[in-house]
C-alpha cells in the first residue's frame, strides 16, 4: 500500500527555524495520481523482435582476426628462422595462434548475440558473450546520435550508430549505411519530440 | 537602475581575485617545491627579482582577464564574454536559469564585493559564477534576469501540448518511415525563486557529526609520521631517558591506536567545523541551495528536478545517534552532500525531491542466497592462484592469504542477509554490512535500463537489474530474470509516460 503524500513539509527538528519564515508547501503543484500499473499496460521487450547485425560485419571482424593470424604465422616463421631456440619461438607462436583462434570463436559468438530493437519510444541493444546485457534507452533521454564509419567499415558499406544519453551510451555496429542513417534520423526525431 | 543591456565589467578589485585564483591553480606540489627552495636558500639573491617578476606577470594577466570579462543581458539571454587569447562567448537563455544567488566569502566581506552564482539547467555544469561585483550591480542583475525569466516562462506556458496515449510496439522497417514525422514540444515549468530554510545545523549537530565521522582520517598522516619516526623516537628518548625505546614493545600498540583515534577526532572536528559551519539548505520549487563554511562560504545548488538519486550512508557510530549523511546526486556538478541529518530531516529531503517517505517503502525483497556461493567461489579461485604464485616467491608465507576467503564469506553472507530492495514507486535498495547504504531513484528519471546476466546467472535464471540515471546507477543483483525483465519494462513505461520533468 502506498501512503498519500504529506500535506506540507515537516518542521526540521534540532534546527534553527527563522521566525516569520514562509510556510508555503514546496511540493510541485500538479495533481498527484497513483493509479496501479496493470500488467496489460506494460509492453514487454520481446526477444524475437531483436534485429541482428549485417553478416558483412562478421566477415569484417573475422577478416581482421585472420589477418592477425597470418601476421602471427609470418612473425613466428621469421623468428624461428633467426632465433637459436626454435622450440620456444614455435611454442609462443602456437600459443598466439591458439589465442587468435579463441578470439575468432568469441567474435562469432559475440556477433550472434549483438542485436538491436527499435520501438516507438525506446531503443534497445543486446550484446555480450560472457556477460549478456540488454540495455534500453528511451528516446526522450537521448542527448545526441552520431554515425561512425572506420576505413574498413567504409569498404564494407557499413556504419556504427552511437546513441548518447546522460546515462550509459549504446552502440549499434554493423549496420548498412542506409539503415544506419534511417536509424539515426528516427532516434533523433523521436528524441527531439520527447520520445 | 543599471542598464544591463550594455556590457558591464566586474569591480576593478576583481584583479586581486583573479590573481589569487591563478596562484591557487599553480598546485600544491609546485607551491611546496617553491617553499622548499626558499627555505633551503637556493634562491638567495634571486628571490626578490623572481618575486617581482612573478607579481608583475600575475597582475598583468589578471588585469587583462578583468578587462576582457564582460556580461550583459540582451535578447532574453545572459551573455558572458571572456578570454585573453581565445575569446569565449557563453550564452544562457533566461529559461535555462534555475536561480541566481548572491554570496560573500571571506575576501568578499573584506572588500565589500559579492559573488553572483547562476544556476542553469545545463547537462555539464549546473552553475557558473560572476565574481567580484558591487552589490547594487549584482542585485540589479539578479532582479532583471529573474524578471526576464519569469516573462519568458509566462509566454512559454501558453504553448502547452497534450500527451498522447502511450503504446510501445515493435517497429518494422516500413513503420520507421511512417514515424519519421513531427511531434509536439513538451510544456515548460513555471516557478518562482522564493527560498525557504528547510535545514540548518547548529553547533550541537556539528559536534555529533564530527564525533561520529569515520575515525581513520589519521591514517593520512601515518605515512609522514612513519618517515619521521626515527627523529621522533630520538627526541622522545631524550625526554624519557629512563625508558628504553630502541626496540618494539607491546604497549606501543594501544598508544599508537589511541594516538590515531585522537588525531582522527581532532582532524574530523577541524574538517567538519570549517567545511560545514552553518550548513543550511534552502529550497524553493526551482532550486535547492546548500551553503556552509567557516572561513569561506561555499555554495552548491541544484533544482529538485535535477536530483536523480538519493543516497544515504550511516556508519555504526552514526546509527547509534540516529544521524546519516545524505547525498542528493544531481546532473553535472550540483551534487549536494548533507552530513549529520536525522531521520526526520532525511524524510524531509525525500519529500523535496519527490521521493516517498521511509515508512512508505516496504523494502521487503531479498536477493538470491547463491550470491554467497558465487562470491566465495570466485574469491577462492583468485586466492588459490595468488597463493600458488606466491608459494613460488615467498614459500609458505603465501598461505596467509587463505583466511581472506573466510572473510569474504562472512562479508558476503552478511551482505545477502541484510540486502533489501523494492520497487513500489522508486527503485530502492538498502545494504547493511558495516556501513548502512540506502539508494533510491525514481523510474521516470531513468536514462537507461539494463538487464545483465553472467554465465552463472544464465544457468540459474537469475539476472542483475541496473537503473541508470544521469547521476548514478541503482543496481539490484541476483534476482529472477523474469522479474528483472518485468521491472525493466515497468521502468521504461514510467520513463516514457511520466509527464514530470526528469531534469
Amino acid at each position: 500500500m502506498t501512503l498519500p503524500p504529506p500535506s506540507g513539509p515537516p518542521t526540521p527538528s534540532g534546527a534553527l527555524h527563522p521566525p516569520g519564515a514562509p510556510t508555503a508547501p514546496l511540493a510541485p503543484t500538479e495533481p498527484f495520481t497513483n493509479r496501479p500499473v496493470l500488467a496489460a499496460d506494460v509492453e514487454p521487450l520481446r526477444d524475437e523482435h531483436f534485429i541482428g547485425l549485417d553478416r558483412r560485419y562478421l566477415l569484417l571482424s573475422l577478416g581482421l582476426v585472420g589477418a592477425a593470424c597470418a601476421a602471427a604465422v609470418v612473425v613466428t616463421a621469421v623468428l624461428a628462422a633467426m632465433a637459436g631456440n626454435r622450440g620456444l619461438v614455435l611454442l609462443l607462436g602456437g600459443a598466439a595462434l591458439l589465442l587468435l583462434a579463441g578470439l575468432a570463436v568469441f567474435t562469432v559468438a559475440s556477433f550472434r548475440r549483438w542485436a538491436y530493437q527499435l520501438r516507438e519510444h525506446d531503443v534497445s541493444v543486446r550484446r555480450g558473450v560472457i556477460t549478456l546485457s540488454v540495455a534500453s534507452v528511451p528516446y526522450a533521454r537521448v542527448q545526441h546520435v552520431s554515425i561512425r564509419r572506420g576505413a574498413l567499415e567504409r569498404l564494407a558499406g557499413l556504419a556504427t550508430v552511437d546513441v548518447n544519453s546522460a546515462g550509459p551510451d549504446i552502440s549499434i555496429p554493423g549496420l548498412p549505411v542506409h539503415d544506419a542513417e534511417r536509424v539515426r534520423q528516427l532516434i533523433t526525431k523521436r528524441a527531439g519530440t520527447g520520445g | 537602475m543599471a542598464d544591463l543591456s550594455q556590457p558591464h565589467r566586474q569591480s576593478p578589485l576583481a584583479v586581486l581575485f583573479l590573481a589569487l585564483k591563478a596562484l591557487g591553480s599553480i598546485g600544491l606540489s609546485q607551491q611546496l617545491i617553491l617553499l622548499f627552495f626558499i627555505l633551503t636558500g637556493a634562491l638567495d639573491g634571486r628571490l626578490l627579482p623572481l618575486v617581482t617578476a612573478a607579481v608583475t606577470l600575475l597582475t598583468a594577466v589578471a588585469t587583462l582577464g578583468w578587462w576582457r570579462y564582460t556580461f550583459q543581458l540582451i535578447d532574453d539571454q545572459l551573455v558572458v564574454t571572456k578570454g585573453i587569447i581565445r575569446v569565449d562567448r557563453l550564452t544562457v537563455p533566461f529559461d535555462r536559469i534555475q536561480s541566481i544567488s548572491i554570496d560573500q566569502q571571506l575576501l568578499h566581506r573584506i572588500t565589500g564585493l559579492v559573488k553572483v552564482t547562476v544556476d542553469t539547467a545545463g547537462s555539464d555544469d549546473a552553475e557558473f559564477t560572476i565574481d567580484a561585483l558591487d552589490r547594487p550591480l549584482a542585485e540589479a542583475f539578479q532582479r532583471q534576469t529573474l524578471a526576464g525569466r519569469a516573462a519568458q516562462r509566462a509566454a512559454a506556458s501558453n504553448n502547452l501540448s497534450t500527451p498522447t496515449a502511450h503504446s510501445d510496439t515493435h517497429l518494422g522497417a516500413a513503420s520507421m518511415d511512417a514515424l519519421l514525422g513531427g511531434g509536439q514540444p513538451r510544456s515548460a515549468d513555471i516557478g518562482d525563486d522564493a527560498g525557504q530554510v528547510v535545514l540548518r545545523h547548529n553547533v550541537r549537530r556539528l559536534v555529533l557529526t564530527a564525533l561520529t565521522a569515520p575515525p581513520w582520517t589519521a591514517l593520512a598522516v601515518l605515512g609522514p609520521l612513519t618517515a619521521a619516526s626515527d627523529q621522533l623516537g630520538d627526541r622522545l628518548q631524550e625526554r624519557i631517558p629512563d625508558v628504553d625505546l630502541s626496540g618494539f614493545v607491546w604497549w606501543w600498540i594501544p598508544i599508537v591506536l589511541l594516538a590515531i583515534l585522537i588525531i582522527s577526532i581532532v582532524t574530523n572536528f577541524i574538517t567538519v567545523f570549517t567545511q560545514h559551519w552553518d550548513l543550511t539548505l534552502r529550497a524553493s520549487p526551482q532550486a535547492l541551495r546548500r551553503t556552509s563554511g567557516l572561513l569561506s562560504k561555499s555554495s552548491r545548488a541544484s533544482s529538485p528536478t535535477r536530483v536523480q538519486m538519493l543516497r544515504s550512508r550511516q556508519n555504526p557510530l552514526q546509527r547509534a545517534v540516529g544521524l546519516s549523511t545524505v547525498g542528493l546526486a544531481s546532473i553535472g556538478d550540483g551534487d549536494l552532500s548533507l552530513p549529520g541529518c536525522d531521520d526526520r530531516q532525511v524524510d524531509q529531503l525525500r519529500h523535496l525531491v519527490d521521493l516517498p517517505l521511509s515508512a512508505a517503502l516496504p523494502l521487503d525483497q531479498r536477493i538470491d542466497r547463491r550470491q554467497v556461493y558465487l562470491a566465495v567461489r570466485n574469491t577462492a579461485v583468485v586466492i588459490a592462484a595468488t597463493t600458488a604464485a606466491g608459494w613460488w616467491l615467498v614459500g609458505r608465507w603465501s598461505l596467509l592469504l587463505t583466511p581472506l576467503v573466510l572473510l569474504r564469506w562472512a562479508y558476503v553472507r552478511r551482505y545477502v542477509q541484510t540486502f533489501r530492495w523494492s520497487m513500489s514507486g522508486p527503485l530502492a535498495t538498502r545494504s547493511d554490512v558495516v556501513m548502512r547504504v540506502h539508494e533510491l531513484a525514481l523510474p521516470h528519471k531513468a536514462n537507461a535500463v539494463r538487464v545483465t546476466q553472467t554465465i552463472f546467472e544464465r544457468r540459474r535464471d537469475l539476472a542483475h537489474l541496473h537503473l541508470d540515471t544521469a547521476a548514478g546507477t541503482v543496481t539490484v543483483g541476483m534476482i529472477p530474470v523474469g522479474l528483472a525483465r518485468d521491472l525493466r519494462d515497468r521502468i521504461l513505461l514510467a520513463a516514457e509516460t511520466d509527464d514530470r520533468p526528469w531534469m
